[in-house]
C-alpha cells in the first residue's frame, strides 16, 4: 500500500522533502513508517524517538493500523511561543 | 460566545495586541492578565534578523482552542489565546494570552499555565533568519497532549 508523509518543522530538513511517499506492507502502521524513514533518511534516524504522527487534525497512535491512501504528518519537536 | 471566541487562534503574520483586547471586561472580574510574545533579535549570542513560524494548521488550531478551554476550566477565568504563523520582523507579537478573571493571583497562575501549555502542546515550529545569511530551526520539546500538562 501507498502512504504518504507530510514533513512539517525540521523533519523536512531531515527527510530532505516537505512530503514523501512510501510504500508499506498491507497492515503496516506508524512505527512501520518511522522506521521506513528512519531506514533511508539517517537524519531522521537520529530523531525519530522524538517525533509524533498526526492524522488529520489529530495526533494518532503510532501502532494504529494505515490503510492505502493515508497521509501522516511528522511532528518533530514543537517550539511555540 | 463572542466574537472574538469565533475567529481563527491562528493568524498569518504579526499578531496586533489590540485585536486581542476588544472584549469587555466581566463585571465580576478584578484582574486583566496579559503575555505577549515577541521576537528578539539575539539567540545564544548569534544576531537575528527575523523568525518564520510554521505550523501545522489544523492542529495548531485544535490544540490552541483547547488550550483556552482548559485553562477556563482549571483556574476559572476567561481565557483568550493566539498565535502567528509566518514570517515575523524583531519585536513584533507571535503569540498572546489574554486572561480575564477575579483576582490577580488565578490571573497570573491562569497566563503562565496558558504560555506554558502552548510552548509544549501546539505544533508550531520556529526558524530563526541570521544576520549572517544562515537560518535553523530551533530545538523543541516533543508534543505534549494538553490534558497530561
Amino acid at each position: 500500500m501507498r502512504v504518504t508523509v507530510e514533513c512539517y518543522g525540521a523533519s523536512a530538513r531531515w527527510c530532505g522533502s516537505d512530503a514523501i511517499t512510501l510504500d508499506l506492507a498491507d497492515g503496516a502502521t506508524g512505527n512501520d513508517a518511522l522506521d521506513a524513514l528512519a531506514a533511508r533518511y539517517p537524519d531522521f534516524a537520529a530523531r525519530r524517538d522524538t517525533v509524533a504522527i498526526a492524522a488529520g487534525d489529530a495526533i494518532a497512535s503510532p501502532t494504529a493500523p494505515l490503510a492505502d491512501g493515508d497521509v501522516i504528518a511528522l511532528i518533530p519537536p514543537v517550539s511555540a511561543g | 460566545m463572542s466574537d472574538l471566541k469565533s475567529l481563527p487562534r491562528l493568524r498569518d503574520g504579526a499578531l496586533n495586541l489590540a485585536d486581542w483586547l476588544v472584549e469587555p471586561q466581566p463585571a465580576t472580574a478584578g484582574a486583566l492578565n496579559l503575555f505577549a510574545g515577541t521576537v528578539r533579535n539575539i539567540h545564544e549570542g548569534q544576531a537575528v534578523r527575523g523568525m518564520s513560524y510554521h505550523a501545522h494548521r489544523g492542529l495548531a488550531e485544535t490544540r490552541l482552542r483547547e488550550i483556552e478551554a482548559a485553562t477556563e476550566a482549571r483556574f476559572g477565568v476567561r481565557a483568550v489565546v493566539a498565535h502567528a504563523v509566518g514570517e515575523l520582523a524583531i519585536g513584533e507579537i507571535s503569540v498572546v494570552v489574554v486572561i480575564r478573571g477575579g483576582h490577580r493571583a488565578e490571573g497570573f497562575e491562569a497566563c503562565r499555565w496558558a504560555i506554558d501549555t502552548i510552548k509544549q502542546a501546539v505544533p508550531i515550529w520556529k526558524e530563526e533568519h541570521y544576520l549572517d545569511g544562515q537560518a535553523r530551526f530551533l530545538e523543541g520539546t516533543p508534543i505534549q497532549p494538553v490534558e497530561s500538562l
